[in-house]
């Protein structure tokens, strides 16, 4: 991963990738006397923390916002003791489950109970890999990106069945049965969705996904030619994350609580902990598909050009890229918001109804998205990345 | 064909009323964000009660003559009307009163009753207690008055939805000189004609009563 935080750092500055902050950190350690190898290796484990920290955060802001939005679209008025308008309040429900006692079911299977939160945590928190903040900020530019977010992404189902199945109980078992049918059913339409805007940039990287949406800032991003594909993927993201109206796994005022229901304390905080962190990675998703990534709506090159100023400039280079991070972060919590507002919109749905939309109409609707992007792309090649 | 074009026409259909609908309700949630909470933020603010508040009763000793009215009326003859008969003046003598508000409905049968109207509802309703046998209130408990919403200096009181102005619904930002809705029943009062012998008199319209 290449940052760019440091604007003085000279040794590390290069003309055609901006700021490499990687390598001013390594050779600053090789100053010191150590070795290239030892170098990157003490370099390796930053950006990954980094990452995870931002996803951690990310997670109580979201937490703090759903209280809030909630509470404003009730018009209540939410957490509000705990810290300055109850900014403190995730990290208080936080504490309260990590102090909570952890218990395993006498007649449950306890490797798979422990196991199965752990793997519908990791593959959300590994996906994080793919998703770029700016051009060379991201932990890697995996030429596969985006496809590896869909493969990790279908081993969420296998940690719900086994957390269900390790339970002991027939409810939690139902629950997670009917949790692994609905993430399994909404990963088709998704990938069909995630293959056109592939098929458009021509490329799985995410990096080259939102460098395709550049050229003509929020003209050129992909919501204007994939409307459609827009929808179907948020439509997907909400039955993935299991967020109301598709969040019936674990309907909080129906269920007692599907495939959690025997889990408690920090267990329980994994399950929360992951869905939390899948609804901030699909909204960083959806932003990088069809909302130009870090792109600014007017492109920042012309900004840059209209004050004179080059665009490989280090100042200019430390601003873009923190307009690229604010971008991105904002333009994922717009739809966070949305996500929140959607949540107090619609009802939810049935188990039937669920596997209809997703089987009988989003399915088919994907299909022919998928066929006319590849007819329009070689209709009109200059628009649609020939 | 004409079979398959029919069910896409009607699925787009679905799907553009499906987007309107979502839209429509949309716009109605965040509508709800820009209006302000209704809550009231329970032991700082506390909503006065109506005038008819039908709360703990409140009971007199020195009024009471202990006819017992009272339980006969109450549906499970709750009070407890302790007294003996003075042989020498043949009067009762009252030696104590109770009702057990963990058992009592706040029906006000009792209070409607009671003939010398030692009895009265009050605007109490903080009842709570750790044993359920405290909230047995003898006569000297019965005869406290409680704090009143008004006059405590910790709460700051809100008004019930249909004691602010006209158009009004949210309490914090009404100041209290605001009168409420409608007319009070005095003023019902000096409008109907005074010459009348009361009988006579037109009943006022009840959306108008206080």
């Amino acid at each position: 991963m290449v940052s760019t935080s440091a604007p003085g750092s000279a040794p590390g500055l290069d003309a055609a990738a901006g700021l490499d902050l990687q390598a001013s950190f390594e050779t600053l350690l090789q100053g010191v006397g150590l070795s290239a190898g030892t170098a990157h290796l003490l370099w390796l484990p930053l950006p990954m923390l980094l990452v995870l920290v931002a996803a951690v955060v990310g997670v109580l802001v979201n937490v703090w916002l759903e209280r809030k939005i909630s509470a404003a679209v009730q018009q209540r008025i939410g957490p509000e003791y705990a810290g300055a308008l109850g900014v403190l309040q995730p990290l208080a429900d936080g504490l309260k489950l990590v102090f909570k006692e952890d218990i395993i079911p006498a007649r449950a299977d306890s490797l798979l109970f422990t196991l199965g939160p752990v793997l519908v945590l990791i593959p959300v928190i590994l996906s994080w890999l793919v998703v770029p903040f700016g051009q060379n900020l991201l932990i890697s530019n995996v030429g596969v990106g985006i496809f590896l977010w869909i493969a990790l992404s279908s081993i969420q189902p296998i940690g719900l069945l086994m957390s269900g199945y390790a339970s002991n109980n027939k409810y939690s078992l139902l629950g997670g049965l009917r949790a692994a049918a609905q993430s399994i059913s909404y990963e088709i339409p998704l990938a069909l969705a995630v293959l056109a805007v592939v098929m458009m940039s021509n490329s799985l990287s995410t990096v080259d996904i939102v460098n395709q949406q550049t050229g003509a800032g929020i003209l050129s991003w992909n919501i204007w030619r994939q409307p459609v594909g827009f929808v179907i993927f948020w439509i997907c993201a909400l039955a993935e994350c299991e967020r109301l109206p598709f969040d019936l796994p674990e309907a909080e005022e129906e269920l007692v609580a599907g495939y959690q229901t025997e889990y408690a304390g920090m267990k329980f905080a994994l399950f929360y902990l992951g869905s939390y962190i899948n609804l901030v990675l699909s909204a960083l998703l959806v932003s990088v598909l069809y909302l130009g990534g870090w792109g600014f709506p007017l492109p920042v090159e012309w900004l840059a050009g209209w004050l004179g100023q080059p665009i490989d400039a280090p100042a200019v280079q430390v601003i873009t890229a923190s307009v690229g991070i604010v971008m991105t972060v904002l333009k994922a919590y717009l739809l966070v918001f949305l996500a929140i507002l959607l949540r107090w919109t619609t009802p939810r749905v049935r188990i039937d109804q669920l596997l209809d939309l997703g089987w009988k109409f989003l399915l088919p609707i994907a299909l022919v998205n998928l066929l006319v992007t590849a007819g329009l792309k070689l209709a009109f090649p200059a628009f649609f990345g020939g | 064909m004409f079979g398959f074009l029919k069910k896409v026409g009607d699925y787009t259909r679905d799907a553009a009323g499906a987007a309107q609908y979502m839209t429509q309700g949309l716009a109605v949630t965040f509508d709800h964000l820009r209006r302000r909470p209704v809550t009231v933020q329970y032991p700082y603010e506390k909503l006065i009660p109506s005038e008819r508040y039908r709360g703990r009763i409140h009971y007199e000793l020195d009024k009471c003559i202990s006819c017992e009215v009272c339980v006969r009326v109450c549906p499970i003859n709750l009070p407890v009307v302790d007294w003996v008969m003075n042989k020498e003046t043949k009067k009762k003598e009252l030696r104590n009163y109770s009702i057990d508000f963990g058992v009592c409905i706040f029906c006000g049968n009792c209070v409607e009753y009671c003939p010398t109207n030692c009895l009265s509802m009050t605007e109490e309703y903080e009842l709570a207690a750790f044993d359920r046998h405290s909230l047995n209130y003898d006569n000297v408990a019965l005869g406290r008055l409680p704090t009143s919403v008004t006059s405590d200096p910790a709460v700051h009181p809100l008004r019930e939805l249909v004691y602010l102005p006209k158009g009004e619904i949210d309490p914090h930002v009404v100041p209290d000189s605001e009168p409420r809705a409608g007319r009070l029943p005095e003023q019902v009062l000096e409008t109907l004609p005074k010459a009348e012998p009361p009988a006579a008199a037109p009943p006022a319209n009840p959306d108008e009563k206080g």
